[in-house]
């Protein structure tokens, strides 16, 4: 008879996990089409007659976009449930509907946006569409089909009083959250600007001069998830994961014991837990300063 | 998120036309649903949807005029404002009359959570340029617009789903138990927002906008179709899952066209246009 | 039926969520670009997505410790601690992911050019600080300031999900959790977008000279949560 919270750890344990793989997946899909913050660089290219061939997804801002892709993907998941289909089969018929949905909301940002650019003479190119959907749709997919799912662990196996689709809608926000906040910075301040030296931020004298001629031929969407899917995308389902596991477990190690005393215990773990990541954040900031060192203008040096 | 230059949007159907479609349509399109109650039937319900496309492009118009102000912080932001006041309206005024602080009849429901948003949206539209100091010369009025059609929307989508728009019979057992009221939400909030801030850019019209709106709306009405399976029978279900998917078909077709129309250059595929080609 | 003590609390949960706002570091596009300091998001995405984070643990510690009688002031301090906690891991895990694709992605340090020295470390800025750029990456004091954020903007959904369960009575009936959820979430985004308007899209925390404008954001989150909580006392109230 084994103890009752191996079996929960176990369960936060898996929930931490396919929240680290929606958190990449997610990020990953905003890169491919540039939403959110760096979309606006794409938007401002053409305006300074630098017309490019990136996907122009401007679908809002991230949370409330996956919020609804997460919550349509919860309410079919929900519906599939109540009509007695298996979770799995239901989940993931969620998920691919809410990448239905997504591909939709995509064609017509993109073709909205480079319609309303003429004055720009910003061409549409439909090969872009037809090609970079299928990659939007795919790890719009993962995405989803994970949150749906550590959403259901936390609604039918860790109590959670809040029902699926309401549960999705929520987790859903948070990922777009910090996806926008986390890995779009790889994305916007690193490879959307491949061509400034590596360790400045973006002079705002290059606002708009954004990359549009790639390591062979003209640089789109796919191009630039390939580079940022070697440190953005990980870093950021990396920290969802991160939210989502230390949440549940700092709760449910204390499971064991009366309801208050355990409560008082979760929030003194949190805590700790807070205090931990702002020195951790001081060392990374005295580590930064010591290893840069002051602002230097480029003078001269090896052009890359 | 990026914001248009400022200046107003204008061209096409004059607000006003527009806020009376949006008004009479929508809560026409609610109303008509009491049919369901007087006939004892369900298949009326997707009248709600119908209703919540036409308040959705009175909102997303409402949209278009008081973003193309600058407001600083982008268009998804009001989108949430409005559905934030939007829901609380929405379920005051159909729990009122259930509740027991005053007698009212039911149908009143819909028109009193209309004009609670209404007024919501005026005070949050009144502090936002007299305590804020925004100054946006239509923002009163916009607000009012912007809340007044959020409501509407949560409605009408709340009502595909079970046909009824009374509190304790229909709306609490079928769409906020169920958690559905999560899409209702969010599907009302981007249904309203993502039209303009998808046509975003300084050769925007408002017809291509506009149809962008009654499409997403459409497929809105699809998703809460497929929701309402377990609310209502499958024949009402299915109804509305089909004008949901003809509307949005037509008026996906109406803004490819419209694009086909504005755009500088539609291409299968091409390099970048030359130095010279810029000029 | 109107109890007025419930619909202080909820507007004092409203207020707190509009001040959490102002102490959220958020830089807006060009953050995103390493042109600003703070967290490359919108501000009410981010403010939204720590609140709501802390709103979800709330709702599950309020089960945990409720009973048929609701709950009782200790147990609801407990509670409202639980989302406060909640929502500044979610805030600081993202700022620390964040600090590091700033540092090891773009390569720049942490660095605020709206004041000389770091409040509370005292490290010179301006040195740092690249050409063309307001700062990037999220310095000390942006960082305890979003962690300060976090914690209001938990409290505050916290609260407001509390009173409303309070009046609901019943919190095994998922249509009144159901309820409760959405409302707080509905009182949350127009706090929020009230504050980021008042803030006009980006802070750097409370260093920032725009925290100056505080007073306002208050009167106005007061007004409006006021509205929400005469709206919403009635309807709790009247769910069967």
């Amino acid at each position: 008879m084994t103890d009752p919270i191996i079996m929960d750890m176990g369960i936060v344990a898996l929930a931490g996990a396919l929240a680290t793989i929606a958190g990449a997946a997610e990020d990953l899909e905003s890169d491919v089409g540039s939403q959110s913050n760096p979309n606006s660089q794409v938007q401002l290219a053409a305006q300074m007659n630098y017309p490019h061939r990136i996907f122009n997804k401007a679908i809002s801002g991230e949370p409330v976009s996956y919020g609804l892709f997460c919550a349509a993907g919860g309410t079919m998941a929900s519906v599939l449930i109540a009509k007695e289909m298996s979770v799995i089969f239901a989940i993931a018929i969620g998920a691919f509907i809410a990448a239905l949905v997504l591909a939709l909301f995509s064609i017509t940002a993109h073709l909205g946006r480079c319609a309303s650019q003429k004055r720009f003479k910003q061409p549409i190119y439909m090969d872009m569409v037809t090609g970079h959907i299928p990659v939007i749709m795919g790890h719009g997919f993962i995405a989803v089909f994970c949150i749906v799912s550590f959403s259901y662990i936390m609604d039918h196996f860790m109590g959670h009083p809040f029902p699926l689709p309401l549960l999705a809608l929520l987790w859903g926000i948070t990922a777009g959250a910090i996806g926008s906040s986390t890995g779009d910075v790889h994305y916007g301040a690193e490879r959307e600007f491949q061509q400034q030296e590596f360790g400045a931020g973006l002079n705002a004298a290059f606002s708009g001069n954004i990359v549009r001629k790639a390591e062979s031929g003209l640089r789109n969407g796919m191009d630039n998830v390939w580079a940022c899917a070697k440190f953005g995308g990980p870093l950021t389902g990396l920290a969802l994961g991160l939210t989502v596991f230390l949440d549940n477990w700092r709760s449910t190690i204390f499971s064991g014991m009366d309801s208050v005393p355990g409560s008082i215990n979760a929030i003194i773990t949190g805590l700790i837990i807070v205090l931990i990541l702002i020195l951790a954040n001081r060392l990374v900031e005295v580590k930064a300063r010591k290893a840069y060192g002051p602002y230097k203008e480029d003078t001269g040096g090896v052009a890359a | 998120m990026s914001t248009a230059a400022g200046g107003p949007a204008s061209g096409g159907i004059s607000p006003n036309n527009i806020v009376v479609l949006g008004v009479v349509g929508g809560l026409a399109g609610i109303y008509l649903t009491m049919l369901n109650q007087t006939l004892d039937t369900t298949i009326f319900s997707f009248l709600g949807g119908i209703g919540a496309i036409f308040a959705a492009v009175w909102g997303a118009d409402a949209v278009r005029r008081v973003c193309s102000y600058g407001l600083g912080t982008g268009v998804p932001s009001i989108g949430m404002l409005a559905l934030g006041m939007g829901i609380v309206a929405a379920m005051f005024g159909l729990a009122l009359p259930e509740s027991d602080l005053v007698t009212l009849p039911n149908f009143l429901g819909p028109i009193i959570s209309f004009i609670t948003a209404s007024i919501m949206g005026l005070i949050i539209g009144i502090m936002a340029n007299k305590i804020l100091k925004m100054n946006i010369p239509i923002m009163e009025k916009s607000m009012v617009e912007i809340a007044g059609a959020g409501c509407l929307v949560m409605i009408g989508l709340s009502v595909v789903i079970v046909g009824d728009f009374r509190f304790d019979e229909g709306i609490v057992p079928g769409v906020i138990t169920t958690g559905y009221i999560a899409l209702v939400f969010i599907g009302g909030a981007m249904a309203m927002l993502h039209p303009f801030n998808a046509c975003l850019g300084p050769d925007e019209r408002q017809y291509r906008t506009l149809t962008v709106g009654v499409e997403k709306t459409a497929l809105m009405m699809v998703l809460v179709g497929v929701a309402s399976l377990t609310e209502i029978n499958a024949v009402s279900s299915a109804l509305t899952i089909v004008i949901g998917l003809i509307i949005f078909v037509v008026y996906f077709k109406k803004f490819l066209e419209a694009t086909h129309h504005d755009a500088y250059l539609i291409t299968g595929t091409g390099l970048l246009p030359t130095e010279e080609e810029l000029e | 039926m109107i109890d007025p003590i419930t619909i202080v609390l909820i507007t004092l949960g409203g207020v707190l969520v509009g001040l959490g706002v102002h102490f959220i570091p958020v830089g807006g596009a060009p953050a995103a670009m390493a042109q600003a300091t703070g967290v490359g998001t919108g501000t009410v995405q981010l403010a939204a997505g720590a609140g709501l984070t802390g709103l979800i643990s709330a709702g599950f510690m309020y089960n945990e410790l409720a009973t048929s009688a609701g709950l009782s002031s200790s147990n609801m301090i407990l509670v409202m601690a639980s989302g406060a906690v909640g929502s500044m891991i979610m805030i600081t895990v993202t700022m620390f992911i964040g600090q590091l694709i700033y540092v090891y992605g773009v390569g720049v340090p942490p660095v605020s050019a709206k004041v000389k020295k770091d409040p509370i470390t005292g490290d010179v800025q301006d040195i740092y600080v690249s050409k063309g750029t307001e700062g990037h990456g999220v310095p000390t004091v942006s960082f305890v300031s979003g962690t300060i954020g976090g914690l209001l903007g938990g409290l505050g959904g916290s609260l407001i999900y509390i009173q409303l369960m309070n009046i609901g009575g019943d919190h095994t009936n998922s249509g009144i959790v159901a309820l409760a959820g959405i409302f707080a979430t509905g009182v949350f985004y127009v706090n929020s977008v009230i504050a980021s308007y008042n803030i006009g899209g980006t802070i750097e925390g409370f260093h920032d000279p725009k925290f100056k404008r505080v007073p306002k954001a208050i009167v106005s989150c007061l007004i409006a949560s006021l509205l929400c909580a005469i709206i919403a006392v009635p309807i709790m109230g009247g769910v069967s």
